[in-house]
């Protein structure tokens, strides 16, 4: 009897709670995805081989998949602007060839031992969507410099010297779609471009080095191939959003900052980094003492040189078929003797830095003033890789840096992102537009999008860059002109 | 390669960042299901085993050996939305857990005037989870604390109407903290998991006076001292993928459990079926200075700044005797110690409302049970401004459904 009057009472206790707890979880204020008052039903990339998705030294399908116009014309379409399929000029695994070598010109990780980073001599892959009737929406051509926006060269021509870029075909094919690329940017009738170029002005001077070519483009010249480009692109396309984004400082990219600090950190006390001044062709040398908290800027193709720094050595000069310059002695300490110094080419020496430092803010004070005039929003990229460069990035709890693989951002050939890096640079492209065209326009998760492929396999101590990077990397911006 | 030392600090902050918050908002209060019932409004009357932890001196006024024991089953809903970072309001379930912290305490009134008494309970004891392949996975996907208090308490009736009681305190406790790692390489695995396993113990004490002003009204005070645990473990990877020298390995902290007290008043009319309670509970984050982490592979050391304030709860219950039953009821509110911007979702803390309700029943003199129900409403939160190391702002919702039950023996 107690027993039943005290279940029955606990009974009613419990249905009491049920109904407290039984509460409905409502949907909190926040974002709601959509498109606000803007329309757009096509969208249209434009630019170089940031754009294009190429990465770690080769435009492969597995990268261009997570260029920054193709993310973000899967977040447009979440919103809700149905751009519809984004076609790009898709290259399968592993990618474009190198011209000399005939495989592929992609780097991978090799050797997690080091890790050993080179080409792995696979055959290269083949366009897989050259039968599109229609322009590409991505038109990142890699190589492409300002100038190349309204030239109506043929794209063939541009194939062979002086230069030497096949990829204009790849991304153009046939100039009944339009002889350059604003025609075929036109030709599709877009209502949102991004247009990023200007890069490779400045990235084939400081990639090689500040040998080739020996400056950049001249910022009376960048000023007006720019204004002329964006106010082509703005008469061609008039009612149309335009967002443009500025040109990274040089000197944030892994490619100068992953060897010089171990350069730095491995001369024996007393001795001085020797090196060939810039725009000296006869002997004259520097002598600054570099430190780990003031590093030379060494290539990244530099490291197979840096670990013959005190040997008598030429290999730079044989394996680049440069002729030796005169009063050069190989037989001499390479980089610490006078007669042996560091190559200029594989450096970034402190007037250099300057040049280019000057270039790309010139050149950024141009694009700004340009935006402007053509009513386009302006991604500030640069302002967003230095905060990167000093402070990295946080996303969802994970940090990214802007350090040679370990940072999660750039490619193995050091100037471009990864996959993941061209999500980081989506959002920022996303977050402007959302900013300034009133759109809710969802992220990119950025951990889903994948990481530098890899072997995963253990190897020996010490980074290894396969130094054809250097080539590699001339091929892509240092003939550009 | 700077990856392994890279992979090692950011998973130190985050980790320290997930003891700071575990300590704090994962404090139970619910330690026997009469207490709970009535709010946890009880030091004012501390009558049965668990003035072990609400306040000794109620020991002195208990003239019957006793045991007293029971269980509580937390069970909280928790949903996050977000993150505004990536401009979206998506809701995250987070999956169902379970909690069972115990109670038990042993009372003997070995003197007329001197009385003793043991307990073992989790004041800390909860948890939190996320699914594995959340947006948040770089920040949490598994924290889970216990803690168990051992108290050899004594209690002195001074006069009559008033006594006091101390106790020593025992501790020891684990922490289990577990997230992703978005490493730079495309792992067939998936994201590696970096669990941190910790174990530690530490000491402390308590003590606390009630004294009955009138027949009808009494008031208690107590106090807990914080509790310095010396905790070390380890930190392990999942997969862990050889050739990128994950830095599994040892990890020492020292974790600080906050002092905290109470103080009330209660209204027990003799020869009325009604008694009431009203308590304010103290919290001591502020003396939280600092937390360190060092790394026994390299001594490394990583100290995070602590952010924590001063917190309270208030208190009021009471029960009502019908027959055999006591029926009671309370409610309480508590204020968060975590501030805005350092709501993350290892801790979604909120200040929140508690409805209390329970039912005591003697079976016989010496034999009695009590149940409780517990519904924590925490308001909404949103998480704005989130700092630096956080930098995943959003809206959490929670609630908590908690039941106790003890059943008691006196003779």
């Amino acid at each position: 009897m107690r027993s039943i009057r005290f279940a029955a009472a606990l009974a009613a206790m419990l249905i009491a709670a049920l109904l407290l707890g039984g509460c409905k979880d409502s949907t909190p204020s926040g974002p709601v995805a959509g498109m606000g008052n803007t329309t757009v039903t096509k969208y249209v990339a434009i630019g170089n081989s940031l754009t294009a998705g190429y990465q770690s030294g080769g435009l492969f399908q597995s990268g261009q998949i997570y260029s920054y116009p193709n993310l973000i014309a899967g977040q447009l379409n979440l919103a809700g602007a149905s751009v519809g399929s984004f076609e790009m000029p898709l290259y399968s695994d592993p990618g474009t060839p190198d011209p000399k070598t005939g495989k592929a010109s992609r780097y991978e990780i090799l050797s997690m031992t080091g890790p050993v980073i080179g080409p792995a001599g696979a055959p290269p892959g083949a366009p897989i969507n050259l039968t599109l009737a229609r322009p590409y929406d991505n038109l990142g051509i890699p190589g492409a410099v300002i100038y190349d926006f309204l030239d109506t060269t043929s794209f063939l021509a541009k194939a062979g010297p002086p230069r030497n870029n096949p990829l204009f075909s790849l991304v153009l094919r046939n100039a009944v779609m339009g002889k350059n690329i604003l025609e075929q940017a036109r030709a599709l009738h877009p209502d949102l471009v991004t247009f990023w170029l200007g890069n490779n002005d400045v990235l084939g001077y400081a990639t090689s080095g500040g040998v080739s070519p020996s400056a950049p483009t001249s910022s009376a010249v960048f000023g007006a191939l720019y204004a002329q480009a964006l106010g082509a692109l703005r008469a061609a396309l008039p009612n149309a959003k335009i967002v443009v984004a500025n040109i990274p400082n040089v000197t944030c990219i892994p490619y100068f900052t992953t060897v010089g600090p171990r350069v730095a950190a491995s001369l024996p006390a007393g001795y001085y980094l020797r090196y060939q001044k810039h725009g000296n062709t006869s002997l004259a040398f520097d002598s600054t003492r570099f430190t780990e908290a003031t590093p030379p800027f060494i290539t990244l193709p530099g490291q197979t040189y840096a670990l013959l720094i005190g040997h008598p050595s030429g290999k730079w000069y044989r394996d680049n078929g440069v002729a030796l310059p005169a009063g050069i002695d190989t037989t001499k300490p390479f980089g610490l003797h006078p007669q042996n110094p560091w190559p200029d080419a594989l450096m970034l020496d402190a007037d250099e830095q300057a040049v280019a430092a000057g270039a790309v803010s010139a050149f950024n004070g141009i694009i700004a003033s340009q935006a402007s005039v053509n009513g386009a929003a302006v991604v500030d990229i640069n302002l967003f890789f230095t905060g990167i460069k000093a402070n990295g990035l946080l996303v969802s709890g994970q940090e990214f840096t802007a350090d040679y693989v370990s940072g999660g951002l750039f490619s193995l050939d050091g100037v471009h992102p990864s996959s993941r890096g061209q999500a980081v640079v989506a959002n920022e492209f996303l977050r402007v537009i959302n900013g300034k065209f009133g759109t809710s326009i969802p992220m990119v998760d950025v951990g889903t999008v994948p990481g530098i492929p890899s072997p995963l396999a253990k190897g020996a101590a010490g980074l290894q860059v396969d130094p054809s990077l250097y080539q590699t990397m001339q091929d892509l911006f240092g003939s550009s002109r | 390669m700077n990856l392994a030392r890279r992979v090692t600090l950011s998973f130190a902050l985050s980790g320290m960042l997930a003891v700071e918050a575990v300590a704090g908002g994962f404090q139970l209060n619910e330690h026997g299901a009469r207490a709970m019932a009535q709010a946890g409004a009880f030091v004012a009357r501390a009558s049965d085993g668990s003035a072990v932890f609400f306040n000794p001196a109620g020991l002195a006024f208990q003239d019957q050996i006793s045991v007293y024991g029971g269980v509580t089953a937390v069970i909280p809903t928790v949903s996050f939305y977000g993150p505004l970072q990536n401009n979206t309001n998506a809701k995250t379930q987070a999956p169902n857990q379970f909690f069972s912290p115990i109670n038990a305490y042993v009372t003997y009134p070995a003197f007329e005037r001197l009385h003793v008494g043991i307990g073992v309970n989790n004041p800390y004891g909860l948890g939190s989870e996320w699914p594995d392949t959340w947006i948040g996975r770089y920040l949490t996907t598994y924290v889970s604390l216990h803690s168990f208090y051992f108290s050899p308490t004594v209690s002195y009736k001074i006069t009559d109407d008033l006594a006091v009681g101390g106790g020593f305190n025992y501790v020891t406790g684990s922490v289990s903290l577990e997230r992703a790692v978005a490493i730079p390489l495309q792992a067939a695995d998936g994201d590696p998991k970096v669990t941190l396993d910790l174990t530690g113990h530490g000491y402390g004490w308590n003590a606390g006076a009630l004294y009955k002003i009138t027949r009808d009204i009494s008031i208690g005070a107590s106090y807990r001292s914080s509790v310095k645990m010396d905790a070390s473990g380890t930190a392990s990877f999942n997969p862990n993928y050889a050739p990128l020298d994950l830095p599994a390995g040892g990890v020492t902290t020292s974790i600080k459990l906050p002092a905290t007290a109470f103080a009330g008043l209660a209204w027990t009319p003799a020869g009325e079926k009604y008694q009431i309670e009203a308590d304010y509970q103290w919290i001591g984050w502020s003396s939280y200075n600092q937390l360190a982490f060092t790394f026994q592979a390299d001594g490394s050391q990583v100290i995070q700044p602590k952010n924590y304030s001063d917190t309270y709860i208030l208190r009021i219950g009471g029960e009502y005797a019908l027959g055999d039953f006591r029926i009671r009821g309370g409610y309480l509110f508590d204020h968060s110690p975590v501030s805005t911007e350092y709501v993350d979702p290892i801790l979604p803390d909120a200040n929140r409302n508690g409805i209390n309700l329970g039912l005591g029943y003697s079976f016989s003199k010496e034999f009695s049970v009590d149940v409780a129900y517990l519904l924590l409403l925490f308001n909404e939160r949103k998480a704005v401004n989130t700092t630096p190391t956080v930098n995943f702002d959003g809206t959490y919702h929670t609630h908590v459904s908690l039941f106790g039950v003890n059943l008691g023996y006196s003779i």
